[in-house]
């Protein structure tokens, strides 16, 4: 029971004893599971005699460059089916491309300019985008423009007391979607009643403790998502608690900028400021993989958007110095840098993504364009 | 599979030579769009933004609303109607439960620890006022502000004890509005009440998005033809890395800096003093690479409450400060203060600026973000020089 008369001296003691004793607790569990750890995905793939895919600047080439957005592009996201882009950029808009023919089916301009992500419903009827306002803005594509040609925002999502970093609806759900905030929390929202279902972190909650980046749900099983932060931790929430995290993923020396499901719903990738990707595993907790490209003179780049293929076998990675690696996941080599082949990119890659059917992967970049990569030739998908 | 399709339909954009009606709707769609993006484009070119940063209490949310109050004829806005003040109401009234309670709250601590204590207890008879204030304040939803509950925050504020609190207000997070609303405690609690103006400006809310108004300076005789949208991301009180880039390519930062605060700690942290995180946020922001082209505009603000208390507490309580040497007395030496802390922010944009990047604009001004006329006149002067920029940019010049 807490002594009312405590001088705030006094509390501030305690509560750096008590900080201390979790640092320390934290330093033994680590050392505890580098003992468990007796190798790594590649170490122990190599170990096995496999060697990494062959894969070479034929196999993935640019097909598609989609120009039209006047300023930096920050986010994209695909169409479950139906192969649509929509697309957000500094520039204020939202724009929604068909893929197969780089046109334009339509144009937001959205009421606060600063937008950070955008994400297409299930059904691919609406988009929604969130950015510094703090609000997430979901948009009816059915519905009739205004005179300006403008699309009415049709529901706004606020709650959050801080810049949305990230929104993903909830997979087969075009009632909910799961955002992440600068103001470290996660919330799980019902877009029918725009009311909060859950918060996930925060001030009485044991979340993250510094802005949240970036959110991933299990395609496997839809009550899990991952969420990324600049505590440098990624965290496992199960959506029917809320109060504190499944688990807490350390590794990382930065920002964990992004979060991806790995396709079987049992592993989850990370890419961060440290210019490293991870690979971790939600039964374990353990870390299985490091994904670090070694850098000559040039200072580390930092990663700003991750993507599996369909299979998992390949990790797509886009930096902020413009390169997009192609990892081979299991044996940890770059196959492949689409920042260095004809036709790439001339700035960071803020975000990429990969088609529903997995046989195309779209970028986007500070160079204002999205760039779709398709598999060459009689390369199969993986 | 997505990819066949797209190699069957060839590896360029090209243009199909069939009449397939969905089509030529498509495309004649994505024209229209892209028409229309380019139209939108073109009037944008004439709006400059401008983004407002600065520390927590810099003055740059109330430099915002003044932008707005000009009784100049404004492009968008026309100042604040009846209902806009309206909506102040409740704003006021939270802040007016906040400030007590920090006064009732900071005196219990003063009384606690400092060494003369008795000066801060409360007298006997006010003791149960304050527990209750003090409750009320740590509420999320505050009561209307009644004629009773006026009149018990008067009596509160007016004890001995509260007012050496009130003396101390640089080392507790005693708003600079706490005077202002406690003299006007009658009128705030009036059934009636209607916020005036300038209790408006003295109204602190917390913003957690971004803030813009569109503004056009107007000559005393003709419209300067620029228009400018001005952005508070005040609110944000996160990671400032994660979304500065976003204002890669405004026309101007403008960065305020309230001058006055060199003897006080931060809300967030009170071990740290305002002047040098101040200090720090503006190294930070001249190094971004995404401002590498974009002209700076210091604002020194609260130059009102700089010139009383500068005679008072010596600029060099803050460590940044602590080479000064006061030379003389009375307006010489506020005048000599002033200059001496201009002079500082100076030495720090130029030590953070590359020597490729000092051809960008910088220019100082003092302001005093509550004096309508003194603000009119700075963006007057904010918009000359951009203009003059602009016109040399343009090679006009």
């Amino acid at each position: 029971m807490a002594n009312k008369e405590m001088s705030v001296a006094e509390l501030r003691e305690k509560h750096m004893a008590a900080a201390e004793t979790v640092n320390s607790l934290r330093e033994r569990l680590r050392q505890k599971r580098l003992i468990l750890l007796d190798t790594d995905v590649a170490g122990y793939a190599r170990a096995q005699g496999r060697s990494a895919v062959t894969f070479g600047p034929t196999d993935l080439v640019c097909c598609r460059t989609l120009q039209g957005h006047t300023g930096k592009v920050y986010s994209l996201d695909w169409t479950p089916e139906r192969n649509r882009i929509v697309s957000a950029s500094q520039d204020g808009r939202l724009i929604i491309w068909n893929a197969l023919t780089s046109q334009k089916t339509h144009a937001i301009k959205l009421p606060c300019a600063w937008v950070m992500t955008c994400a297409f419903s299930p059904n691919g009827h609406s988009v929604a985008s969130g950015g510094l306002d703090s609000v997430c803005s979901i948009f009816n594509l059915n519905s009739p423009a205004d005179k300006d040609g403008n699309l009415p925002v049709s529901r706004m999502l606020s709650g959050h007391k801080g810049y949305v970093s990230c929104c993903q609806y909830v997979p087969e759900e075009d009632t909910h979607l799961i955002t992440s905030s600068g103001d470290q929390t996660c919330v799980l929202w019902d877009i029918t009643t725009g009311l909060r279902a859950s918060v996930f972190g925060g001030e009485f909650q044991s979340g993250h403790t510094a802005d949240v980046l970036s959110v991933s749900i299990s395609g496997m099983n839809s009550r899990m998502f991952v969420s990324g932060s600049c505590d440098t931790t990624a965290r496992l929430w199960d959506t029917r608690v809320a109060s504190r995290a499944v688990h807490t993923f350390h590794g990382h020396e930065g920002d964990v900028n992004a979060v991806k499901f790995f396709p079987d719903g049992n592993r989850f990738g990370t890419g961060s400021n440290d210019g490293t990707c991870r690979l971790f595993d939600i039964r374990t907790g353990h870390q299985l993989q490091v994904y670090q490209q070694q850098h000559g003179e040039n200072e580390a780049s930092q990663v700003t958007s991750i993507a599996f293929s369909i299979s998992g076998r390949l990790l797509f990675a886009g930096y902020s110095n413009g390169d997009c690696y192609v990892w081979d996941t299991l044996l940890a080599r770059v196959v492949l840098n689409l920042g260095s082949v004809q036709n790439s990119h001339e700035n960071r890659v803020s975000c990429l993504g990969l088609s529903a059917d997995g046989s195309a992967l779209c970028t986007g970049s500070w160079d204002t364009n999205l760039k779709i990569w398709a598999f060459g030739g009689h390369r199969t998908v993986i | 599979m997505l990819s066949v399709a797209f190699h069957t339909m060839g590896l360029l954009c090209s243009r199909h030579q069939h009449h397939d009606e969905a089509e030529i709707e498509e495309n004649t769609q994505a024209a229209e769009i892209e028409r229309r993006i380019e139209q939108e484009s073109k009037a944008e070119k004439h709006i400059q933004k401008l983004l407002l940063l600065g520390a927590g209490e810099s003055g740059k949310s109330t430099l915002f609303k003044q932008a707005r109050l000009r009784p100049i004829k404004l492009l968008f806005q026309t100042g604040f109607d009846e209902a806009e003040l309206r909506s102040y109401i409740s704003v006021i009234h939270a802040n007016v439960y906040q400030t007590i309670k920090i006064l009732h709250d900071g005196s219990k601590e003063l009384a606690q620890n400092e060494a003369d204590s008795s000066k801060y207890v409360l007298s006997l008879e006010n003791k149960d006022i304050g527990e209750k204030l003090s409750d009320i304040g740590g509420r999320l939803d505050y009561p209307r502000l009644t004629k009773e509950l006026a009149q018990e925050i008067e009596t509160l504020w007016n004890d001995a004890a509260i007012q050496e609190t009130y003396s101390r207000g640089n080392e507790l997070q005693i708003p600079d509005s706490a005077h202002y609303f406690m003299e006007n405690l009658q009128r705030l609690s009036d059934m009636n009440y209607v916020p005036t103006k300038e209790d408006v400006l003295y109204a602190r809310v917390r913003t957690t998005g971004v803030v813009e108004i569109q503004f056009s300076p107007v000559g005393e005789n003709k419209k300067s033809g620029e228009v400018y949208r001005l952005f508070d991301v005040g609110g944000q009180r996160n990671e400032r890395r994660k979304w500065i880039h976003l204002f890669e390519g405004v026309s101007a930062v403008i960065f305020c800096a309230a001058i006055s605060e060199y003897d006080q700690m931060l809300f967030e942290d009170e071990n740290k003093n305002r002047m040098l995180e101040t200090r720090e946020l503006f190294e930070w922001v001249l190094k971004q690479p995404c401002f590498e082209k974009t002209s700076f505009m210091l604002f020194l603000n609260k130059f009102d409450i700089f010139e009383e208390k500068v005679l008072k507490v010596p600029l060099n309580v803050c460590e940044w400060f602590k080479d000064y040497q006061p030379v003389s007395s009375g307006k010489q030496e506020i005048e000599h203060a002033y200059e001496f802390v201009k002079k500082k922010f100076e030495e720090v944009y130029f030590q953070c600026t590359a020597p490729t990047r000092v051809d960008r604009v910088f220019k100082i001004y003092r302001t005093t973000a509550l004096d309508q006329k003194v603000v009119k006149k700075t963006f007057k002067l904010v918009d000359e020089t951009l203009r003059r920029r602009n016109l040399f940019e343009a090679g006009l010049l």
